[in-house]
């Protein structure tokens, strides 16, 4: 363990048992038997850290804990206002060792304290006012305005002239758009029926399509075994000397029947 | 080979006459012959004569076995007759073809022969087309391909649409729709089914087209479907009396994608009195009947 390790667990133990320092204590609060002062800096502390908590609420983005956080100082400010008037009697009471002045002067910070409790700021400033209905509220928000002022008598609710033409063009683009969709949906009403009528087309051809397959392989295998066959046959003929002989009788007997007729 | 037909024609019957010297008919050349001076004749527009050639020419042909041909040169023939207007020959002659096609094995052609024969009898003999349409969807049916048996049934019942027997109409499309369900054909099957209403409907039968209605919804495909829910205006369109929803759904475009003949019914619906034909609600049961 190191040195610096040791004296920060000094630090850290002393601080919390000073509490149990009566010299330390006794020098902290100046006048340790007064309960006024020791009320009246209790409330000091109180109302600071409001203060902090409520700017820390301004900083807050998130919003539930902004409405907790809101919710706390609240309550801690209601609390203080109860605890007030307990504070206002012990101003007035008489403690030794205590001027006149500083008598009147604590009397002044009491009165000046409810002041103080109510500008802590909570987020509700003004809220509730706002929800209230069509009454006048002239003492809400300033940043709202209501055209009207008041007003609400029959002319309010009437359709200015903007208005009604507004619905009248909306009604006519809307019968437009509906007249659009029935043609778009009568010609896919006739797609449907063709596409369907051809798909039963087309099932109906593919056996005779299947029944062309098979007689063309056929007839295509009938067409090669005649091939061959004549081939074979056209090969004997030419290979063998009979053809040879034929063209030669074919010539003597056309010469003869030439001579003949000479 | 001489080319006069009215030469050719006797030869070929001399060949396949049977003489004491000749014994055995030549049918092979007399078929020939015959074809030939069908197609003499053809040329010179003597359909009569050519009809007659053709005749025995496929006749010639069934003695040869061949039925394929026998059966195209009966087709020719009936179509000559067509052209003369000689309906009764048109009618026979069709049905001989489609006989020799059925004996192919060719059930296609066969029932395309009775078709074309009730076409060209549509106008003149009704019934008789009414009949060969029936045997040609029959003939299909028999061989599998009820799919090509659709237009057979629409035809039909536009006959008997023409003829005002509109339960018959509305019988054929719903035979129409069976044949729809085997192959699968759903949306043929909705257009059918809807005809079927309409076709009741126009007949002032509404209690047969909601009967109808009741039975077509006991089917998914119907039930799902886009001519479901225009049935469905319709009947209650009709229920309540209300002519201007009648029209309404008329000229929807589900409706417009009938057949021909249908959409001409539907555009004239409503027929008769429809105000008459409101339901009474005392029929329906108490509620507190706990029966």
């Amino acid at each position: 363990m190191t040195v610096i390790d040791i004296l920060t667990r000094v630090d850290s133990i002393c601080k919390k048992y000073d509490k149990y320092d009566v010299d330390k204590q006794r020098e902290a609060n100046v006048s340790g038997d007064d309960a006024f002062a020791r009320l009246y800096g209790a409330f000091e502390t109180q109302i600071e850290t409001a203060l902090e908590k409520a700017e820390l609420v301004t900083k807050e983005k998130n919003r539930a804990s902004a409405v907790a956080m809101n919710a706390e100082i609240r309550r801690t400010k209601a609390r203080l206002s109860e605890e007030v008037p307990k504070l206002q009697r012990l101003a007035v009471k008489r403690v030794k060792g205590l001027t006149t002045e500083e008598l009147a002067a604590r009397n002044d910070l009491v009165l000046a304290l409810p002041a103080r409790i109510e500008a802590i700021p909570d987020g509700t400033a003004g809220g509730p006012k706002a929800t209230s209905a069509w009454a006048p509220s002239t003492a809400s928000r300033p940043d709202i305005k209501f055209d009207s002022d008041g007003r609400f008598d029959d002319d309010y609710f009437q359709e200015s002239h903007e208005s009604s033409q507004f619905r009248q063009e909306y009604e006519m683009r809307k019968i437009k758009q509906e007249q659009g969709l029935d043609m778009i949906s009568e010609g896919l009403d006739a797609l449907k029926n063709m596409a369907s009528d051809m798909n039963e087309e087309l099932d109906r051809q593919v056996p005779l399509m299947d029944e062309i397959d098979s007689k063309v392989d056929r007839a295509t295998s009938d067409l090669k075994n005649t091939n061959v066959r004549l081939k074979d046959t056209v090969n004997q003929l030419r290979s063998s000397r009979n053809f040879c002989i034929d063209i030669v009788l074919l010539c003597i007997v056309l010469g003869i029947a030439a001579y003949l007729y000479k | 080979m001489s080319s006069d037909p009215e030469k050719m024609m006797s030869k070929a019957d001399k060949m396949t006459k049977l003489t004491l010297t000749r014994w055995s008919a030549d049918w092979r050349g007399a078929t020939e012959l015959y074809e030939q001076a069908a197609n003499g004749f053809r040329a010179s527009s003597k359909y009569e004569r050519a009809k007659v050639a053709l005749e025995k020419a496929s006749q010639g042909q069934v003695m040869q076995s061949s039925p394929w041909d026998a059966a195209k040169h009966m087709e020719s023939a009936a179509a000559l007759a067509q052209k003369l207007s000689i309906w009764d020959e048109v009618a026979d002659f069709y049905r001989k073809a489609s006989e020799l096609y059925v004996e192919c094995g060719r059930a296609q052609p066969a029932s395309d022969a009775l078709g074309k024969a009730a076409r060209a009898l549509e106008e003149v003999k009704p019934e008789d087309a009414i009949q060969l349409y029936t045997d040609a969807c029959e003939i299909l049916e028999e061989d599998g391909r009820d799919q090509m048996a659709f237009d057979l049934y629409r035809a039909c019942a536009s006959v008997y649409i023409k003829l005002e027997k509109f339960t018959d109409a509305a019988t054929f499309f719903l035979r129409l729709g069976v044949a729809a369900d085997k192959c699968d054909a759903t949306n043929s099957q909705c257009k059918a089914y809807l005809s079927a209403i309409i076709v009741y409907l126009y007949g002032h039968d509404l209690k047969q087209a909601e009967k109808c209605y009741n039975d077509c919804s006991q089917i998914d495909a119907f039930l799902k479907s886009d001519q479901n829910r225009t049935a469905s205006r319709l009947l209650t369109a009709y229920n309540e009396g209300d002519i201007e929803e009648i029209k309404k759904v008329a000229c929807s475009s589900t409706v417009s994608n009938l057949d021909h003949a249908i959409i001409k019914l539907a555009r004239k619906l409503p027929t008769g009195d429809v105000t008459a034909v409101q339901m009474n609600a005392g029929d329906d049961l108490d509620e507190d009947d706990l029966t």
